[in-house]
């Protein structure tokens, strides 16, 4: 059932990929800019069943590994936004107070997308990726996670909707 | 039910988790169904990003142009002021405008050197959310271009093409911190190699601790044997700084790229290398300083005021 239900919400996915790709990267944000499907798969694994964390982190990895800006090898933001959805969605499992509150997701996706950009790196420096001096890491990393907090805001009534749409009103926050 | 629930859940987190870690093998072991994925992914996302190039046009610089608000403001008003009616149409114009001037000026570049390029458009700055930077161009193995080939500017080198598909090919930025290159100072044969940090700035490292490098040294790409991934005498930056650390075996310098890699729109890839080594031919001439004319009024006793012209300011000898 909730493999299902991960199948038809992955065209959202697909578009704010094609998003991402098509305009957001165009545009020079500074601080290294944001990825609105980083956001949009925490927010929605925030909402969701560890499972559907865990899956989504999955089908948005591979999304993210094979975007050309990805600079490390296919399977390194797949293993991850596992990790990520899967912790995010587990931390929010179960507690309904967390869910409706939109101010706890927007706080959780903001450290969720700092803890992927951490553990992208450490994965990253195991397989001997080159990341530049510390000041721009830092800067990289504060920047995804204040763009996130930007984001979050703006995105979380229209994600909870479609979230809610999807899972038959079960899960909305 | 409930440790049903759980023990299915860890099972599919490690399944996830195995999955991901046999693809990440798959790939650092180099298996072409992988990069095949990754490459027709590419060619589908192609005609997206050009669109998507051509809409974000007009706002791609929004953030960096409010940064310089202040210091043309004055300017900003003045032209308001005349030109209120030619606006939407000089915004329209001012992204071609400025393509224009980047086409022109590496056109300029490639002809002194004899390079045989080819331009090719900006279609997608690549995220630096994943620690590197690299940004995809329109054309590719269709148009001749093929992996490790130079990318250029009008002032001087861009990057080299990481990877080549159909109709766009990825090229990595000289900013990026895994670039490297062999670079020489201008007007002497000294060498060292130049490594991206993530911004403008790179840091040369010279081979030879006995170097004499000064702060406005220009540094070349020295050129790789069959000129392949850089061909040699493209201008890579200037010297900022040097750091000379006694008993060190070898010297560093920083430099700071020519290239603003965060205003790129057209840049060239070399096809071809010249049959000569362009040597110093491409360094960028100094700016020559304008003398400003000023004017200094003396006032002398029992005489109406004199004004003098002069072609550089004078101590002060008026009261």
């Amino acid at each position: 059932m909730l493999t299902r239900k991960f199948f038809l919400s992955m065209p959202l996915f697909l578009v704010v990929f094609l998003l991402q790709e098509a305009l957001v990267n165009q545009v020079h944000l500074p601080l290294s800019g944001f990825s609105l499907l980083l956001i949009l798969a925490l927010m929605w694994a925030a909402i969701s069943p560890p499972e559907v964390g865990a899956m989504t982190g999955f089908g948005v990895g591979i999304l993210m590994d094979l975007s050309q800006s990805s600079g490390g090898p296919i399977g390194q933001w797949t293993l991850v936004m596992i990790l990520v959805g899967f912790s995010i969605a587990f931390l929010g499992y179960g507690d309904d107070n967390l869910r409706a509150n939109p101010m706890s997701i927007i706080f959780l996706v903001s450290i969720g997308v700092v803890a992927a950009e951490v553990l992208y790196l450490v994965i990253g420096l195991l397989l001997g990726m080159e990341i530049g001096t510390t000041f721009d890491v830092l800067a990289t990393i504060f920047g995804a996670g204040l763009w996130s907090a930007i984001i979050s805001p703006l995105m979380v009534p229209i994600v909870s909707r479609i979230h809610a749409a999807i899972f038959e009103g079960s899960n909305r926050p | 039910m409930r440790n049903g629930g759980e023990n299915r859940s860890r099972l599919l987190l490690i399944i996830l988790l195995v999955t991901s870690l046999f693809l990440i093998t798959l790939d650092l072991r180099g298996v072409k169904v992988i990069e095949g994925f990754k490459s027709g992914t590419q060619s589908a996302l192609t005609p997206v990003q050009e669109v998507g190039s051509i809409i974000s046009a007009p706002f791609r610089n929004f953030f960096s142009d409010i940064t310089h608000l202040g210091r043309t403001r004055n300017e900003i008003a003045k032209l308001k002021a005349d030109n209120d009616a030619l606006r939407t149409t000089l915004l329209a114009r001012k992204s071609a405008d400025a393509e224009l001037g980047q086409l022109k000026s590496v056109l300029d570049l490639a002809g002194t050197a004899g390079y045989k390029i080819l331009n090719a458009k900006v279609i997608s700055q690549g995220a630096s959310t994943s620690f590197t930077q690299s940004i995809i161009i329109d054309a590719g193995t269709n148009s001749g271009i093929r992996a490790n080939m130079s990318v250029i500017s009008g002032f001087g080198l861009v990057g080299v093409v990481k990877f080549a598909y159909p109709n766009s090919s990825l090229v990595a930025l000289a900013s990026d911190p895994s670039f490297k290159v062999g670079a020489r100072i201008a007007g002497s044969q000294q060498i060292g190699i130049l490594e991206g940090q993530g911004s403008r700035y790179g840091v040369l490292q010279l081979l030879d601790n006995q170097t004499n490098v000064k702060k406005g040294d220009v540094i070349l790409a020295r050129g790789s044997m069959g000129n392949s991934p850089f061909v040699p005498g493209v201008p890579i930056g200037e010297v900022t700084a040097v750091e000379n650390t006694a008993g060190a075996v070898t010297q560093t310098a920083d430099v700071k790229f020519y290239v603003n890699f965060s205003a790129l729109s057209v840049v060239a890839v070399v096809i071809k290398a010249p049959v000569t080594d362009p040597r110093d031919a491409l360094v960028p001439p100094k700016p020559i300083p304008t003398p400003v004319p000023t004017v200094t009024i003396y006032r002398l006793p029992g005489d109406t005021a004199t004004v003098v012209a002069s072609p550089s300011p004078s101590p002060s000898k008026s009261k």
